[in-house]
């Protein structure tokens, strides 16, 4: 097996990590700070990408359409979000996870049924926009030139969230949050609000991961289902919370499957799982999570 | 309770009994079940629109037999179980005629053993796998869409012809019944066809998945001289996109179910060039007859073409009709016996169902994606149209595999 061959799997396997990357952070970060597992983050993905398609369709620019829809995606999905933590999160912070995983179950079946009838079960698709239509050369071999915008984007993903929580006021806030909720309430931090804010910014994340898939793929019902299980994966492997751990979380999802696929093409996805199962065992908080109090 | 509440309910009970029983008189009554969920949602919306269609005109001209058709509709969310619990709740509550329906092969498998045992026919114009008709074949079931054996013997020897110096092959498909079925087909044949054939890689992608890349660098490292996918819907739009940057399809022959509503998404994308196989719409078999039912469909959809589904569930019901017709009855023995050897010639043209197996003899389609100026989307040329007698596992084979599966026939 050549160079060129084994190099180019694992470019896949980037392209695929920063696509869970995307996803994963705003799940992570989400709990990171609310210590509530939001089941429907990947319907807030899915929002998205329908969102922007039909932004996208509304709009007709031809060449930056796309990229005035994923914000504008992003943006709504910000608001969707506000209504959840407003509406219906705030009110759970205080009751046990069984709860607040009905709850956000609950979301997710709202949002398929919202979904279902506002596009129906068609599958649509944005065609890639310019300057990413085609294919850059390395070692003689294409790669698509949109899966190095989706690696680009979830590199200056990762730059941001760094940024924000380590480099701002608010992330030292956030990051005290999460390390002692009451403490930081006694500084008189008020808690509700940096709760609303990380959900929003959240939403917004998962709103503009959506967006940016539909020129990968196609959008469709169930894309939300699909993605969520292996965030899960992401953030049990790196460890629920914490930034670099779902960076390397996706890393390694994406390089297990890029891999699993050309090697063992029946046992792609039960590696992931493998991989899971023995994070749980050796360090069952992940890899760079913090066991809890 | 006191007594007059229970005299109430009494009383209510029975009036309502009584009128079902009415209804039941005049009309006939069929569940059509499908699988609103997932990449079945879009196909299960289409039968509907062809059900309706033929709901609309079986009753404009009198009905089957001077009775009215009628249906209720149920949703199975492409889970076996709420399959079978809605299967039991349409023949125990609602005592449907026959069922129609499902898309998924799983869900497929799954309510045929219901309904065989509470002796209700289904017909299947949409979910395809042999299974039904052959390894766990009951009289309940008539299929007539290709299935899953028909179908990729059928399109093996279209790419066979296409590409006869193809030795070399790897194949990708949906890691779930149809897939496995398609492609183990594939393999039959393809070792018939080119007796030193190799399958070089199998690609085993979940339903559903969206990031095709690893597959696609996997599949071209391995060089082949052809790709035989049995891919379809959003899952093939997510390939052909990723696909397309890498040069995929100028440098290896591809096949896959390239119909209707996978080439409308694709627009431009859409790969020419590229093989595409599928089940019958009109632009796989422009006749006069389908050509007439496209103009039907575009006048009651707001221009919408119709595609494969809607065609063969708006056959299942006149298929339905016909045997109804020979039988003079619509009892369920009597419906068995007449659809036996019954001849349908509509917009696919003309097909037998199969006595022995209640396979239909319908034929299976491929083509070779093109622009052309009549549509906003790219359609076939080369088409290529096998009548399912060609196809059919021959009746031999069926008993044999009757004998290891344990089918008393």
């Amino acid at each position: 097996m050549s160079f060129d061959v084994l190099f180019n799997q694992f470019m896949s396997g980037i392209a695929r990590g920063a696509l869970l990357f995307l996803v994963a952070s705003g799940l992570s970060l989400t709990f990171g700070v609310l210590r509530v597992l939001n089941f429907a983050h990947g319907s807030l993905y899915m929002l998205g990408a329908f969102l922007s398609y039909s932004i996208w369709k509304y709009l007709l620019i031809p060449t930056f359409g796309f990229y005035v829809a994923a914000v504008l995606a992003a943006l709504i999905m910000a608001g969707v979000g506000l209504i959840i933590e407003l509406g219906l999160l705030r009110r759970l912070y205080a009751r046990g996870w069984a709860e607040q995983l009905l709850a956000t179950y609950a979301i997710i079946l709202i949002i398929t049924d919202l979904v279902k009838w506002g596009w129906g079960g068609a599958f649509l698709s944005i065609p890639r926009p310019e300057p990413f239509t085609g294919a850059v050369f390395m070692f003689d071999f294409p790669f698509p030139s949109y899966n190095f915008f989706i690696i680009l984007l979830g590199a200056g993903l990762v730059v941001f969230l760094w940024w924000l929580v380590y480099r701002t006021r608010l992330g030292d806030i956030i990051r005290a949050a999460a390390h002692d909720r009451e403490m930081v309430s006694a500084l008189g931090i008020p808690i509700p609000w940096l709760f609303t804010s990380v959900f929003v910014l959240g939403a917004a994340i998962a709103g503009l991961s959506g967006a940016v898939t539909a020129p990968f793929g196609s959008v469709a019902l169930g894309m939300d289902i699909e993605i969520i299980i292996e965030c899960f994966a992401v953030v049990v492997i790196g460890g629920m919370g914490s930034l670099p751990g779902t960076l390397l979380g996706s890393f390694i999802v994406g390089q297990v499957y890029s891999f699993g696929i050309m090697f063992l093409p029946n046992l792609a996805l039960a590696f992931i799982f493998l991989v899971m199962a023995v994070v749980l065992i050796i360090r069952p908080w992940g890899i760079f999570g913090r066991p809890e109090r | 309770m006191k007594r007059s509440a229970v005299l109430a309910l009494f009383v209510s009970a029975v009036f309502l009994l009584l009128l079902t029983g009415a209804t039941a008189q005049d009309t006939i009554k069929f569940g059509a079940i499908y699988d609103f969920a997932g990449g079945c949602h879009m196909y299960s919306e289409s039968a509907i629109t062809g059900i309706d269609m033929a709901v609309a005109e079986i009753n404009a001209a009198g009905g089957v037999l001077g009775k009215k058709l009628e249906y209720v509709k149920r949703d199975t969310e492409a889970k076996t179980d709420v399959a079978v619990r809605e299967v039991k709740d349409l023949i125990l509550r609602e005592k449907v005629n026959f069922l129609l329906g499902p898309c998924s092969s799983g869900t497929g498998l799954a309510m045929q053993v219901v309904h065989s045992e509470n002796k209700v026919i289904r017909i299947a114009g949409l979910a395809n796998t042999e299974a039904q008709t052959v390894d766990k074949f009951t009289p309940y079931i008539f299929q007539i869409v290709p299935n899953t054996y028909m179908e990729a013997t059928a399109n093996t020897r279209y790419l066979h012809k296409k590409f006869p110096k193809a030795k070399r092959f790897c194949t990708i498909g949906p890691d779930y019944e149809f897939g496995r079925r398609e492609e183990a087909a594939f393999a039959e044949e393809i070792k018939k066809l080119v007796p030193d054939a190799e399958i070089v890689y199998e690609a085993w992608p979940k339903l559903g998945e969206k990031d095709f890349t690893a597959f696609i660098t996997a599949i071209m490292a391995k060089k082949p001289d052809a790709v035989h996918g049995s891919l379809f819907g959003g899952d093939l739009v997510s390939f052909t996109k990723q696909a397309l940057p890498y040069g995929f399809f100028q440098k290896i022959p591809f096949i896959a179910l390239y119909d209707l509503p996978v080439l409308v998404a694709l627009g431009a994308d859409a790969p020419e060039g590229t093989l595409g196989f599928g089940r019958g719409c009109f632009f796989m078999d422009p006749n006069p007859k389908m050509m007439e039912f496209v103009e039907k469909y575009k006048k009651a959809y707001k221009g919408n073409y119709p595609d494969s589904w809607a065609v063969m569930a708006y056959e299942s019901l006149f298929l339905f009709k016909a045997a109804a017709e020979k039988a003079k009855s619509i009892e369920t023995e009597a419906i068995i016996k007449a659809m036996e050897g019954t001849n349908l010639d509509m917009l696919r043209g003309p097909f037998t169902v199969r006595p022995l197996d209640h396979m239909g003899t319908v034929p299976c389609y491929q083509g070779t994606i093109a622009k052309v100026p009549e549509y906003p989307f790219k359609i076939w040329k080369d088409l290529s149209r096998v009548p399912g007698d060609q196809v059919i596992r021959p009746e031999a084979e069926v008993r044999e595999i009757w004998k290891k599966t344990g089918v008393q026939r």
